[in-house]
């Protein structure tokens, strides 16, 4: 259950499969898409909030 | 009684203070269980014979998919609370909810496209799941932009509460579609009453993927209500010493 999938980094990143298609571009892209929005979003609400609070100020 | 008691737990003041402690727990406890998964399933756990490495987008589709609808549900029994017992917490989280409802099902919709390539052969289809997922998504776009709308913030509050409450028809629709019709969407792998369709070193990867994914967008609610209650309190003494 523990094993690397993977022999190398270059292999994770290409993610072949048994079909000879490479995965890797689809599952990398949704991958950055999903942390940057989520990045995107905290940074957003923390600067909207240090900014309400300075006019609170 | 009830009334007294909601009241009594859910101003905005005791929530501030009581969120602002718990926040870095289950910020930091959420972080460590999704980079935990994520790392569990992309790499160690084996390729899926039918649908090759496509299928390691489960660990940040379902996650999405799964907390765009429960926070609309979120949203429609905070709504419910507001109209029956005029708790103005629960009218600033419905407001809260909303951005936050958008972007996950954005996430949901823009990683099941990208997911629909090599699984599907084409990144969109008009079936059903994907439809009532997008209504979805235009639903939050809308209610944020009705609640904009208003200068009246009661009003707004209300009109948004009673519209949640009728859209969130849409939500049994989007888990029963694939049942009801016959669409590209595969059936749920993950149901309350049956054995899960998936092998277990690919499920618990999954379940740890949707706990800390939950917990990363509570930590989202969170500010978002924390904006909101700064907002709509900015007069209250309180938060000028709070800020």
């Amino acid at each position: 259950m523990f094993n690397f999938a993977f022999d190398s980094i270059g292999e994770a990143f290409m993610m072949q499969s048994a079909n000879g298609q490479y995965h890797g571009i689809y599952v990398w892209s949704v991958v950055f898409i999903v942390l940057t929005s989520l990045l995107v979003t905290f940074f957003i609400y923390k600067r909207k909030i240090r900014n309400i609070g300075k006019k609170i100020k | 009684m009830i009334k007294k008691f909601i009241h009594q737990f859910a101003s905005p003041k005791t929530y501030l203070f009581q969120v602002d402690r718990a926040y870095p727990y289950i910020f930091y406890a959420s972080l460590f269980v999704y980079i935990g998964s994520l790392f569990w399933g992309l790499f160690l756990t084996s390729e899926d014979f039918v649908q090759g490495n496509s299928y390691r987008i489960i660990y940040l589709h379902v996650p999405a998919s799964f907390i765009s609808q429960s926070l609309y549900l979120a949203m429609a029994f905070a709504s419910a609370i507001f109209l029956i017992w005029k708790v103005k917490l629960s009218a600033y989280l419905v407001k809260s909810i909303a951005p936050i409802g958008a972007v996950t099902t954005f996430i949901a919709l823009v990683s099941g496209s990208i997911w629909g390539i090599p699984t599907w052969g084409t990144w969109w289809a008009w079936d059903a799941r994907i439809i009532s997922t997008l209504i979805l998504f235009i639903m939050y776009l809308g209610l944020i932009s009705l609640h904009d709308s208003f200068t009246d913030y009661e009003k707004a509050d209300k009109f948004l509460a009673i519209l949640v409450i009728v859209g969130s028809v849409n939500i049994p629709i989007i888990k029963m579609s694939v049942e009801w019709w016959s669409t590209l969407h595969q059936t749920a792998s993950i149901t309350v009453t049956e054995k899960p369709a998936i092998d277990a070193s690919m499920l618990y990867p999954l379940f740890g993927s949707i706990i800390g994914f939950s917990g990363i967008v509570f930590c989202l609610v969170i500010l978002s209500s924390k904006l909101q209650i700064l907002l709509r309190e900015k007069n209250k003494s309180w938060v000028k010493d709070y800020v």
